[in-house]
């Protein structure tokens, strides 16, 4: 299966090179020489809220992705982005991979559609290739969620009224999609609570959670100690809606809601996994003081329940504030979490409140078009209450240094 | 050589050709720039000159670079893409309708516009992207400067004097008067009121839509 993928995606690589006359290829590679926290990693089954603790002290291979986007003709282009990961294990997959129709339409009202593997565009947070940040290299704790346990299998369309069209200072984008897949989104919220990291889950990926005492109750028996999260378990199709509304490209501002449709009685067997009962509300704003220095803010509210009688049920909200200012090869950003689960089942063996706050700044420094250097300083701490019952302390605060190179071609 | 010399200089004394300086003002009296200008003869006597070599309307940082390009009938314009993103370049306007999936590494072969009249540039994946290529069959012809100024070197004589602006309501339409050059200068005031265009700012994270 594995191998069948990897030949895919090499084919699908062979494809692009050699339809390189409609085809753009981009690509990444990110070094990083960290010095983690001595808590052991979420990603090591451990409790640690970083991607790395100091077992992965020293030059790790952070990212490497290939973005491409192959004509298939005039309105139909094939996307897809192939990530490789060294942590937790070796891995080669895709995080995204759609098809896209895009119709060259005379009307003032422009629209497309996506079929395939994608994300909802709910983040002003992502908008380098293969939804990288540009500004943080450890995404916010609401963007760290969705790149680990939101993606779309399905169809979305947009319809947009661009302001260029109508010599209007004002742009609206309003988007749909119906999706299967993505049940048991909601998971690692309520075992883990949010984390802070820039690792997204490629499809077919599994997350591991730490050793959870719950796991071992009857009520929870047939639940994996990991998550696959962009499986089906109910058989039943999930929508997210979305409007953004741009003011001259000063103001961005993006409203999405989501629910996977999840039933909370579904459960897969084979594979331990529930559909959950996810929904949430996002809304990000970007804002541009002046050309240099920009604010992203988003706040994500939501719920997730599971099993019958909804025996996991759980709210979840964050919110982050990024101020990132650019003066010629220099970007400084900054950013603030705060994020929060809060239990409202009466399974009382199975305690899932949790939260926490984070700081994380960031110095890039452009080389060249190809190489970036910088430097990321981030500090957290967080409570989460199932801790006790694995014999760890229920407060934990965190830090975590990086020096990055970034090479993209 | 020296026959050559004569024979230039009696052929440029035998032209007549006269700067003339000209300004157009807006209905408010306030001096327009981005206007487009060109003269015809009266009689369409008056051919655009043949041009050997393309034009060009860049695509650099997500915006058409000039974002007006006036060119004489027949000429050819390339379409270079110095951006490390694709566009997907298009027009609908009559007098051209051609669209062109532009990669920075594979340039597309030019395009020639056979026909005078106003084609509207706009790019399919950013569409903020606004340009114009104004055709016209003159080779007296400018765009004005931030004072509403353009200089341009025709004979004295009879001439149809055409303006036009993206802020026109109907921006398939000009303006035009018949105008005898005599004088150094002329000042020509727009006859409709000027929509101010919004124009988009953009920047390397503007792409994700």
């Amino acid at each position: 299966m594995t191998m069948n993928k990897t030949i895919l995606a090499f084919n699908l690589l062979g494809l692009a090179f050699s339809l390189n006359a409609v085809a753009q290829v981009k690509g990444l590679l990110q070094l990083s020489a960290v010095k983690g926290d001595p808590q052991l990693s979420w990603q090591q089954g451990g409790i640690g809220l970083y991607r790395y603790d100091t077992d992965n002290d020293g030059i790790v291979l952070s990212q490497g992705l290939l973005d491409f986007r192959v004509d298939l003709s005039t309105s139909w282009s094939a996307h897809g982005v192939i990530n490789t990961y060294q942590d937790p294990q070796a891995t080669l997959g895709f995080s995204q991979a759609y098809f896209q129709y895009q119709p060259l339409t005379a009307s003032n009202y422009k629209w497309h559609v996506r079929v395939g593997a994608f994300y909802p565009q709910l983040s002003l947070e992502n908008p380098d290739i293969g939804w990288l940040s540009p500004y943080n290299y450890t995404n916010s704790a609401i963007n760290s969620w969705v790149g680990e346990e939101i993606r779309t299998l399905g169809v979305e369309a947009t319809i947009k009224r661009p302001g260029r069209s109508f010599n209007s200072a004002h742009s609206f984008s309003f988007v749909g999609a119906s999706f299967k897949g993505n049940d048991p989104a909601g998971t690692l919220l309520s075992w883990r609570g949010f984390a802070l990291h820039d690792r997204q889950t490629t499809l077919n990926e599994s997350i591991a959670f730490a050793p959870i005492a719950s796991f071992n109750t009857p009520q929870l028996q047939h639940q994996a100690n990991q998550v696959l999260p962009f499986e089906e378990v109910d058989g039943r199709f999930g929508y997210y809606l979305g409007m953004h509304w741009d003011y001259l490209k000063k103001s961005q501002f993006r409203f999405y809601y989501f629910d996977n449709n999840g039933d909370p009685t579904a459960l897969n067997y084979a594979t331990g996994q529930y559909a959950w009962d996810t929904r949430f509300a996002s809304a990000a704003w970007l804002y541009k003081f002046t050309a240099q220095t920009r604010l992203i803010v988003q706040a994500m509210s939501g719920k997730t329940a599971m099993g019958k009688n909804r025996g996991v049920n759980n709210d979840f909200y964050s919110h982050f504030a990024l101020l990132s200012h650019k003066t010629e090869k220099h970007r400084f950003s900054v950013r603030y979490d705060f994020f929060e689960v809060t239990d409202h089942d009466d399974w009382a063996f199975d305690p899932n409140a949790s939260h926490g706050e984070g700081i994380t700044a960031t110095w890039r420094y452009q080389l060249t078009p190809q190489w970036q250097l910088g430097i990321e300083g981030s500090a957290l701490h967080s409570q989460a209450d199932n801790r006790e019952a694995m014999g760890v302390a229920k407060k934990l605060s965190q830090q975590q240094l990086s020096l990055n190179v970034q090479w993209r071609y | 050589m020296s026959k050559l010399f004569i024979a230039t200089l009696f052929i440029f004394m035998m032209n007549k050709s006269h700067a003339v300086t000209i300004t157009i003002n807006d209905q408010n009296q306030q001096p327009l720039a981005n206007a487009v200008v060109w003269l015809t003869a009266t009689d369409n006597t008056l051919q655009a000159l043949p041009t050997d070599s393309p034009f060009t309307m860049t695509q650099k940082e997500r915006q058409f670079t000039p974002h007006i390009l006036v060119v004489p009938q027949n000429a050819q314009v390339e379409f270079p893409n110095a951006d490390s993103i694709m566009h997907h370049v298009y027009s609908f306007s009559s007098a051209k309708s051609f669209e062109l999936k532009l990669y920075r590494e594979q340039p597309q072969a030019p395009i020639r516009f056979e026909q005078t009249g106003v084609v509207e540039l706009g790019c399919n994946i950013h569409d903020w992207m606004l340009g114009y290529i104004v055709v016209v069959d003159s080779p007296f012809y400018g765009v004005t400067n931030n004072q509403g100024q353009i200089e341009l070197t025709p004979d004295h004589g009879e001439f149809k004097f055409n303006v036009w602006h993206e802020g026109f309501s109907d921006i398939s339409q000009t303006e035009s008067k018949t105008i005898t050059l005599s004088s150094a200068a002329i000042v020509y005031q727009i006859g409709q009121s000027i929509v101010p265009r919004i124009t988009i700012g953009v920047d390397e994270f503007d792409d994700y839509e």
